[in-house]
């Protein structure tokens, strides 16, 4: 098989995919009209993508730090330290050097990371636990010196902070160019109507209207760690000393300096992913606002199967039920059957693989999920701020089999041991 | 004048705590020469190797290559003077290509980016010059391991090295692939490389290698010319002491059945038949060998027996008693003893004192138990006996496995199944990777337990100690039983040719 088709088929499969999913989705939409619109609408496309950015960076940061042998539990950690510094960084200098300061915050976090797990050997968990209890009390802390002492701040929260520029693009998405607004292409098409034409431009349209120059920078670090990782010597060093350190070692890579970069790199993503959350999300630095995003990037980590490309697909995921329950409470009942679609055609493939036991749990789950859509008019208020955590832990249980993590993924490194 | 040696260590000592691994080490390697170090495990074959490759810094003593003084802190500086090694645990990752672990930390770059075709192009070469046969996109972790140790030796030469050290480069090949490696590394020798082979199969050495140094317990004890000694002579400067061989006297082997498997089938991971349709009898004080090159079925054959595995049909019989639905531990409780082939990841704890490893799979028991909680005492005494018993050298049963030498892991292994006066003994290569020592002490204790009544499974891929040991052997290939073979009438030769399926009379063996 020559390389070319290959690639050809692959990219036509993840175009069908897409599609696909969008039909389920446009399908779904039907069904639950009128109850909302919002399952698939250009402002929850925007939204999710917001949304999606702080996980997606929280997750490149860890594909990062495990590619290298060091399990990341302190994303987290280095996320809150990430919207405190970003939010600093902003209120003092402006919006991009907040996002800069932000990094740096969450990339001090990594070094303090590495230093223990690299350096002194601690285990790869308790000092990612130490993080994510240390950043709290160091922000709370800095709060109290810094933000406490100027109007609308106070030991909890920051004065309010400016967010960098936004953008449409242009002749799609009615973009300006000097001043000369272009054709609005991509809404126009949304507002005909169409059946699934009108849903994929709707879809097309929130991505393209609106968008945060931070949010095409984090966006790009998906390729740009694909090229660094997998194209360039540093990169192959870096994976080496996640998959087999001695071996790195006996070939004269310095297995300690790729392991200290590239988990400094991992604390600079998730300090970026916090500076969004405070400088693009929400303008504002409040105590615990990363509520469990780092943790959730993990999660995409692995559902992601240690590649970029999967975690942004994951955060993407997890963007949607974050953005659907934000947005409309009521389509949280409405993604209930969408659930119960998906699980069936999950189970219907899992029928044609001839694995009657796991289509018949998956065709129990549907079933349930569908009763439970039709038998109710909304759900009880505990379970939308909840549904991304339900998404997570739903997607791993389906994507854990066939997982392949970096083969010495947590492991503690000494020079010279065998 | 002699040309400069390729390599002289000269008064080389190595101290780690407690232990001198090198004591005054004297070696001279001629350029373009295979030049063996021999010696049994602990003799500080693999210490020597990692100063000379800058894995270890020396606390005493010089070093030239190509006459010139040097002293490497790090593999990259002994890599930049020409010296390359092949370990003997392979420094592969997994999931990483052939070419990536090849050109790793030595990537060719073009505009900040890995060069893949130069780097391919480079592969392609190196494997067409010295007829290394190797295919750079396949992932590591699909290859055998043959092809795997040719990607070690690609990768050293692909950094130009013209000194390479194997360390132990036999110890995981079958024969086949054994004859495959010796091609190659003739042919490298004719291309003017000088190989420093290390190894403790003697008539492997005997047969590859053009001069011998023999270490022992840390020293040099002699440099000799392959042609002018034989295996006999080598062992003995080895262990400074007789030669113990692996022939068994002749005795009784009584009619009672321990184990029997009437017609047994297992599938692997992959729902492919592992093992088709298995009929094997087993009776008390018999040792019956399995031969077969190794993924034939006899993992699976020792996984069934033990319960680890299920099978997909057929019964098994132990001690009169149809044990086929039984767990692991009713089956263990019941009288099976298993040495598994690999003592670091099934044997041992290797984190663990040496008293809680002596109590694996027999927790359940006393001495080890009392009701359900851990007797610690009585575990205590009980390894206290079996590390006298069996001649385990370690400073203490608080010691961790890891700091045992190999062979005395492995005794610790065998010791602690045969303490537990098993009627029926699973042993896996066990003498794997050992020194001639620790192999003799192991033999002896399999013939003494055998004269007991105990029955013994051996499955093996050292064809002397089949030979030599078994009473009936077997030979497994593509998980059937081909061929029965009485070891007073069977020579490797014969042996090796039925295990690849060849026909007898073309069967090409290296011994």
């Amino acid at each position: 098989m020559s390389p070319v088709p290959l690639k050809e088929s692959r990219s036509l499969r993840w175009m069908v995919a897409i599609l696909g999913l969008v039909l389920v989705l446009s399908v779904t939409q039907e069904l639950a009209r009128p109850e909302t619109t919002d399952l698939i609408s250009a402002g929850t496309a925007g939204s999710t993508l917001r949304r999606a950015v702080p996980i997606l960076l929280a997750g490149l940061g860890g594909i990062w730090a495990e590619r290298a042998g060091v399990v990341n539990i302190g994303l987290e950690g280095m996320m809150i330290l990430g919207t405190w510094f970003g939010a600093w960084g902003a209120l003092e200098f402006g919006p991009w050097w907040g996002i800069a300061i932000g990094i740096a915050g969450g990339a001090a976090g990594g070094l303090l990371h590495a230093v223990a797990t690299v350096g002194f050997g601690v285990d790869h968990i308790i000092s990612g636990v130490a993080i994510n209890i240390l950043a709290p009390g160091i922000t709370r802390f800095l709060s109290r010196e810094i933000f406490a002492t100027q109007t609308g701040g106070g030991i909890t929260q920051s004065p309010r902070v400016e967010s960098v520029g936004h953008f449409d693009v242009p002749f799609v998405s009615g973009g300006q160019i000097f001043g000369w607004a272009t054709p609005d292409i991509f809404g126009w098409i949304d507002d005909r109507g169409w059946f699934l034409v009108s849903d994929l431009f709707a879809i097309a349209s929130g991505i393209t209207s609106n968008i945060s120059w931070a949010t095409l920078l984090a966006i790009a670090l998906v390729p740009g760690t694909v090229y660094v990782l997998w194209r360039t010597p540093f990169g192959l060093r870096v994976r080496s000393c996640g998959e087999h350190p001695v071996a790195a070692d006996s070939l004269g890579v310095n297995v300690y300096r790729m392991k200290y970069a590239a988990v400094v790199i991992s604390g600079g993503m998730a300090g970026f992913g916090g500076a969004f959350i405070a400088i693009e999300q929400t303008g504002i630095y409040r105590e615990a606002q990363t509520q469990g995003r780092g943790f959730i990037g993990l999660a995409t980590v692995i559902f992601g199967n240690w590649q970029p490309l999967g975690a942004f697909l994951g955060s993407i995921l997890f963007g949607f039920a974050d953005a659907l329950q934000l947005r409309d409470r009521t389509a949280v009942h409405a993604l209930l059957l969408l659930t119960g679609v998906a699980v069936g055609l999950i189970a219907l493939r899992a029928l044609k693989r001839s694995q009657p036991v796991g289509a018949g749990v998956l065709i129990l789950v549907s079933a349930l999920m569908l009763w439970w859509y039709s038998a109710t008019d909304s759900v009880m208020g505990e379970l939308p701020p909840v549904t991304p955590h339900i998404a997570t832990l739903l997607v791993l249980v389906f994507a854990s089999s066939r997982l392949r993590m970096p083969a010495a993924d947590g492991m503690r490194y000494r020079k010279g041991q065998e | 004048m002699l040309p400069a040696p390729a390599v002289e260590l000269t008064g080389i000592t190595k101290r780690f705590p407690g232990v001198v691994a090198n004591d005054d080490v004297h070696i001279r390697v001629a350029e373009g020469e295979i030049h063996a170090v021999v010696g049994e495990n602990g003799a500080g074959k693999s210490t020597l190797m990692k100063i000379l490759y800058g894995m270890l810094v020396p606390d005493e003593g010089q070093m030239t290559v190509d006459g010139d003084e040097v002293s490497f802190s790090s593999p990259g500086e002994a890599i930049d003077r020409g010296i390359g090694m092949v370990h003997q645990h392979f420094m592969l990752a997994d999931n990483l290509t052939v070419l990536e672990n090849v050109i790793l930390g030595a990537e060719p770059v073009k505009r900040g980016a890995i060069d893949l075709e130069a780097a391919r192009t480079s592969l392609e070469e190196l494997g067409a010059a010295y007829g290394l046969d190797i295919h750079p996109d396949d992932m590591v972790e699909t290859l055998e391991v043959g092809e795997r140790q040719r990607v070690e030796i690609i990768k050293v030469l692909y950094r130009g090295a013209k000194i390479l050290i194997l360390d132990e480069p036999t110890a995981v090949l079958v024969p086949q692939e054994v004859e495959e490696l010796f091609r190659n590394l003739r042919e490298l020798k004719v291309q003017g490389h000088t190989i420093i082979f290390i190894d403790h199969k003697l008539t492997e050495v005997l047969e590859i290698a053009d001069t011998i140094t023999v270490l022992r317990a840390g020293r040099t004890v002699t440099t000799v010319d392959a042609g002018d000694v034989t295996a006999q002579e080598l062992a003995e400067l080895m262990i400074g002491g007789d030669l113990p061989s692996p022939s068994t006297a002749t005795h009784q082997i009584d009619d009672h059945v321990t184990l029997s498997l009437a017609g047994v089938s297992v599938t692997d991971d992959d729902e492919r038949e592992a093992l088709s349709d298995i009929d094997l009898t087993l009776h008390r004080g018999e040792i019956l060998g399995v031969a077969g090159v190794e993924g034939n079925g006899q993992g699976e054959l020792i996984e069934a027996i033990l319960g680890l595995r299920p099978t997909a049909g057929g019964s098994l019989t132990f001690n009169g008693e149809d044990i086929s639905d039984w767990s692991v531990r009713r089956r263990r409780e019941s009288g099976i003893g298993y040495v598994p082939e690999d003592r670091h990841r099934r044997g041992l704890l290797l984190d663990a004192p040496l008293w809680e490893n002596a109590m694996l799979g027999h927790q359940t028991v006393e001495p080890f138990a009392r009701g359900s909680l851990i007797d610690r005492s009585g575990a205590r005494d009980a390894t206290e006996a079996i590390v006298s018993q069996f001649d385990v050298r370690t400073p203490g049963i608080d010691t961790t496995a890891r700091a045992l030498s190999g062979g005395n892991q492995q005794k610790l292994v065998i010791g602690r199944e045969i303490a537990a006066d098993p009627l029926l003994l699973i042993a896996a290569h066990p003498t794997r990777g050992i020194d001639v020592g620790a192999q003799a002490a192991v033999w002896e204790e399999l013939r003494r337990v055998r004269a007991e009544g105990l029955s013994l499974l051996l499955v093996s891929a050292d064809l002397h100690e089949l030979i030599g040991l078994a009473d009936r052997l077997v030979v497994m290939l593509g998980g059937r039983i081909v061929a029965e073979l009485d070891p007073a009438e069977t020579t490797p030769r014969l042996l090796g040719s039925h295990m690849t399926g060849a026909d007898a009379t073309n069967g090409e063996s290296s011994s």
